[in-house]
């Protein structure tokens, strides 16, 4: 029962966010105002790709009700991004995408502010815009980025003109052992880019105070956001602070530093706050974050037993204008080609190419969802070649204990092939079915990433608890289960333990909600937190009841000598008396050995920590007049190692596997020639419907997992987004009798391999 | 210097309503056109709105003498549960059932999906096949507009600025006639026609006498296929019929390429669909039964 004696607990956990979200009582970013807050809108470019000749706001800065017109000239001369600083916060010379900003307005309201953006002149020389991203790092391309050798890049990238990243996997000699090899099976295949779409539009609203900024934000990550502003407008840190109001969503769109350096750098010039909303069509364009477009190219050397001697592939990735934090995507993808399979030998190039596009940035599992969705439909052909079952060619190739990776880690246990044996088991694979229908699977895995995280815990002098931490809140429920696993340390109820987070003027810095790390990092830190008020109160306790610290234990809210229930003392009493607070980090998980020597492009991701991985068995109903595809079942399979939160989790496979649905079927961003979006909107960018979504059935196979997250956990954010598309896609080929070559396989595209087909 | 001058009345009286339309106002009904494409950036909002969701005498879906009246302000919700639609002229009802999502079907109208005049909006080939009137009311009159003359092209009809729709007159049906409406869909909810086809036969004895054929999505304006029609009249409506008038339907459409569709996709899906949504209407006509709404019922018919 809870000391502030609420209601008895009910039978799990209830998210704190979750009333207020409910009923619309809850404040995101757009719902705030602040007294005298100006209105910001953005004069984007409107070229993909030009020369910036003239920029003249006079006009717009003389219209009655404009309180503020920046551009470049009024700001500091910095570029930002992650692992290549290439961005200015405003065009300086050039535009690169059609979301570049190119002014920004604050203005009396959305009306003036709107009037005062078409009023900037802007002349332009327009160039040639580059949106063919294979074509683009073709010798004779022209630079996207002129000063690519002289800004300053990290050698490991191995940029080279256009191509701002080069990976490979190497692994043996896989030519020779191609040679070799009783059969060799290629294939192409191509992936047009997709957008997070969050359901909240971001929105940031800045306001001053002396020499002080405090940005509210819909972000996925304030320290990045903090870190930002703090680079672009060149002030410290400690003068910045980011405050997330409840976040509706990103799924990764909201990763990375973006707007809040223009909208800080207007309010200081508008003398007042100033708020940008997004309408949903700059939620789609202006945005320098979604999902890569990619060219797949796997080649598979494998034996008549199904050994898979040889694994070669050439993967080009569309890094967009602009890199922000996806730098990494090379090597990512080049895993991902390899996927969590035994080769014998391995030769995977992966270039990451900058165009004219909207750049692409972390999504839910970068390069994941359509590496995988390529490599296991060759994996079905590699089955076809050799008359074997596809499942059984992966029950005998996938990785297990002990087996050797791509780059030589050596795997403890995994639950790959257990994870194959259950989604197979659930779907009930073999079963006779209508002609139209079919089962198909796809197995792949995901890294954990161990970040540095802090915490503090402390207790109220009623013997309520605040956590203070710095991790994000997504919608995942990650941030909302920490309550439980304090309360489980020190006998509390839930109830009782509030949380102070989303403010990087409260906590230590933070990763944010972003590479399925929340639990597995700022868990153990808000663990380590508690586990020192646990020491203290151990202390006060054995000073209260005279007793040995060994003998004491933590139930009901209460300190009590084990055996003795009644020699009790509770932890309000406790905390009345004394100061109780914690601060922890906790121990890192330290990376698995690997022999990567022969790699180039090494940016970690050799190193699979803690490996998620998963398989999903899917059926589908093929309307064979229309290409239209209906899914009829998904199970899905995971290893997740020990599951902490079985709400949590499982809500994170309900939703990864209808966002694999759309990424799958029908969500594609359709660029023009010049890399202008042609669907930028919910009507014909389309998501799956709730009337769409399948039974879905989840199974957990993992284990206690040493050496990961805290309580032998792995990550489960991002994974269940990632086999969907692949096992969608092995359905249809299994109906059809061709694989269909491009995602997303809509409508149109399946009529047309069975057309083919039909040739 | 940035004024902003709109004005906004929402009048009880359909005089009042009149009124107004005839002093310049653009009228407003559910809104789920209008409001959606003003925030898209589409269309702005007309300056001047006069809302007539207060008149609920256009609310009403009556037995006339001649068939049915349905009110301007029905909604796609109040058509889909008219028991007489459902059993008469299902089609309708097939329509309104998947126009949109559940907040549309609740706050569109039928009045607002026809004066809208989009050729993907999915009422409109039904109505066509039913042979329906539409009844245009101004402060100087009232006149009735076969629906085939209505429309003139993407979001234009031949209805003065001042003359509002009022209602929507649907004729009795010959006995042995049903309908059917079937749009090719990607999704369950919040989609728009890629193609669609509306149908209505006539059977008697076994025998089509009257057949009814529009498509959706696939040129200017929705439109009748006489060529797809007279492929089935005589014929028992079966498969082979089906497939001639589908081919008919291909033939005369005049298709474009956009986001949704290539031209080559959209003329080959509005044969099946055509075929699919004929030989429903025939099902139905011959006493058997087809699920309200048909679309999602006929994904992988043959």
């Amino acid at each position: 029962m809870s000391i502030l004696q609420h209601e008895a607990a009910p039978a799990d956990y209830v998210r704190s966010d979750g009333h207020g979200k409910v009923t619309g009582s809850g404040q995101y970013t757009a719902d705030l105002s602040f007294t005298g807050q100006a209105v910001a809108k953005f004069r984007y470019a409107d070229h993909s790709h030009a020369r910036v000749l003239r920029v003249d706001v006079s006009k717009a800065r003389a219209l009655p009700g404009v309180y503020a017109v920046i551009t470049h000239d009024d700001v500091p001369e910095v570029k930002y991004g992650g692992m290549v600083q290439d961005r200015y916060l405003f065009a300086k010379d050039i535009v690169r995408f059609e979301g570049e900003i190119i002014a920004a307005v604050a203005a009396m309201n959305d009306e003036i502010a709107k009037l005062a953006v078409s009023l900037i002149e802007v002349d332009y020389e327009p160039l040639p815009a580059i949106s063919d991203f294979v074509a683009s790092m073709d010798p004779s391309s022209a630079l996207i980025h002129e000063d690519w050798e002289t800004d300053g890049r990290a050698d490991e990238l191995g940029s080279n003109r256009n191509t701002l990243g080069y990976s490979t996997i190497v692994k043996g000699d896989a030519d020779a052992a191609m040679a070799k090899a009783d059969h060799i099976v290629i294939g192409r295949y191509t992936t047009d880019p997709v957008q997070g779409v969050p359901i909240e539009p971001r929105a940031v609203i800045a306001q001053w105070q002396g020499n002080k900024v405090t940005v509210w934000s819909s972000t996925q990550v304030p320290y990045a956001a903090r870190a930002g502003v703090a680079t672009t407008l060149q002030i410290p840190q400690s003068d910045v602070r980011i405050v997330v109001p409840l976040l509706g969503g990103g799924f990764g769109a909201k990763c990375d530093f973006h707007f809040e350096g223009h909208i800080a750098a207007l309010a200081r010039a508008a003398k007042r706050p100033v708020k940008l909303v997004f309408t949903r069509h700059e939620e789609f364009f202006a945005i320098g974050h979604r999902r890569e477009g990619m060219l797949i190219e796997l080649e598979t050397g494998v034996m008549n037993d199904g050994t898979l001697v040889a694994r070669r592939a050439r993967l080009v990735l569309d890094k967009g204008a602009y890199c922000g934090e996806g730098g990494f995507f090379a090597q990512m993808a080049a895993m991902h080609a390899c996927g969590p399979y035994v080769l014998d030998t391995v030769n995977v190039h992966s270039f990451l190419n900058y165009s004219n596009n909207q750049p692409s940035s972390s999504i839910r599992a970068p390069t994941a969802p359509q590496v995988c969705w390529a490599l296991e439909q060759h994996m079905d052909a590699v089955a076809r070649t050799i008359g074997m079952d596809p499942v059984a060619l992966r029950m005998k190739t996938l990785i297990e204990e002990g087996a050797e990776g791509p780059t030589r880690q050596v795997f403890d246990y995994v639950g790959m092939k257990d994870s194959l044996a259950k989604a197979v088991e659930m779907v009930g694979y073999g079963q006779p079915l209508p002609d139209d229908e079919a089962i198909g699977i796809a197995c792949g895995w995901w890294p954990c990433f161990a970040v540095e995280s802090g915490a503090y815990f402390k207790l109220n002098h009623d013997g309520t608890g605040t956590i203070v931490t710095g991790a994000q809140e997504n919608g995942t429920g990650s941030v909302m289960a920490m309550p439980k696993f304090v309360a489980e340390e020190l006998g509390m109820d839930p109830k009782d333990i509030s949380i102070l987070y989303q403010d990087t003027d409260a906590a230590p810095w933070d990763m944010g909600s972003s590479g399925s790390q929340t639990t597995f990092n700022s868990v153990r830190a808000v663990l380590a937190a508690a586990a020192e008020v646990r020491e203290q109160l151990l202390d006060a306790a054995a000073d209260a009841l005279e007793a040995a610290r060994e003998d004491l234990e933590f139930a009901g809210g209460s300190v009590s000598v084990k055996g003795t229930p009644s020699k009790a003392v509770t932890i309000a009493e406790l905390a009345a008396a004394g100061t109780f607070h914690g601060k922890g980090s906790g121990p890192l998980p330290e990376s698995p050995a690997v022999q990567a020597e022969g790699c180039v492009g090494r940016l970690g991701m050799e190193s699979f920590l803690a490996p998620q991985v998963f398989t999903h068995a899917v059926r589908v109903k093929v309307d064979r007049d229309t290409g239209v595809v209906r899914i009829v079942q998904v199970a899905a399979a995971h290893d997740s190692g020990a599951v902490l939160n079985p709400i949590g989790a499982n809500g994170q496979v309900y939703g990864g596997v209808v966002m694999g649905i759309g990424q799958a079927l029908s969500e594609g961003t359709i660029l023009d020639k010049d890399g202008k979006q042609r669907n930028p909107g919910l009507l014909d960018y389309k998501l799956v419907t709730c009337s769409d979504a399948p039974p879905i059935d989840i199974e957990w196979v993992g284990r206690f997992t040493p050496d990961a997250g805290p309580r032998g956990s792995k990550g489960i954010g991002e994974p269940p987004s990632v086999p969907t598309a692949g096992a969608i896609a092995n359905a249809i080929a299994n109906v059809i009798g061709a694989p269909v070559c491009a995602l997303p396989m809509t409508p149109e595209r399946v009529w047309e391999t069975i057309q083919g087909c039909a040739k | 210097m940035c004024e902003v001058t709109a004005t906004f009345a929402a009048p009880t009286t359909l005089a009042d309503v009149l009124a107004a339309m005839a002093a310049g106002a653009r009228p407003v009904a559910g809104g789920t056109d209008l409001v959606v494409g003003a925030r898209q950036g589409k269309k702005p909002l007309p300056p001047s709105l006069v809302a007539i969701h207060q008149l609920d005498e256009l609310r009403a879906i009556t037995l006339t003498t001649t068939g049915l009246r349905i009110g301007a302000l029905v909604s796609h919700e109040q058509i889909l549960a008219d028991a007489t639609i459902r059993a008469t002229y299902p089609a309708l009802a097939d329509a309104s059932a998947i126009v949109g999502s559940h907040a549309t079907r609740a706050h569109g109208t039928l009045g607002g999906n026809v004066m809208t005049a989009s050729p993907a909006m999915d009422t409109g080939s039904p109505l066509l096949c039913f042979g329906a009137i539409a009844i245009l009311q101004s402060s100087s009159g009232t006149r009735s507009v076969p629906m085939d003359e209505l429309w003139t092209g993407p979001g234009r009809t031949v209805a003065e600025p001042h003359e509002l729709l009022v209602a929507i007159d649907l004729p009795a049906l010959a006995p042995g006639t049903s309908s059917c409406y079937v749009r090719l869909e990607y999704r369950r909810q919040m989609e728009i026609a890629i193609v669609g086809t509306g149908a209505q036969v006539t059977i008697v004895d076994g025998v089509i006498t009257d057949a009814r054929v529009a498509m959706t999505a696939v040129s200017a304006t929705i439109r009748r296929i006489a060529a797809a029609e007279q492929a089935l009249v005589g014929t028992s409506g079966d498969r082979a019929a089906a497939d001639a008038a589908g081919a008919a339907v291909s033939e005369a459409c005049a298709p474009i390429s956009d986001v949704r569709g290539s031209e080559t996709y959209r003329r080959a899906m509005v044969g099946v669909i055509a075929r699919r949504a004929i030989q429903s209407a025939v099902t139905r006509a011959t006493g058997g039964t087809v699920p309200i709404p048909a679309s999602p019922a006929l994904h992988g018919a043959s």
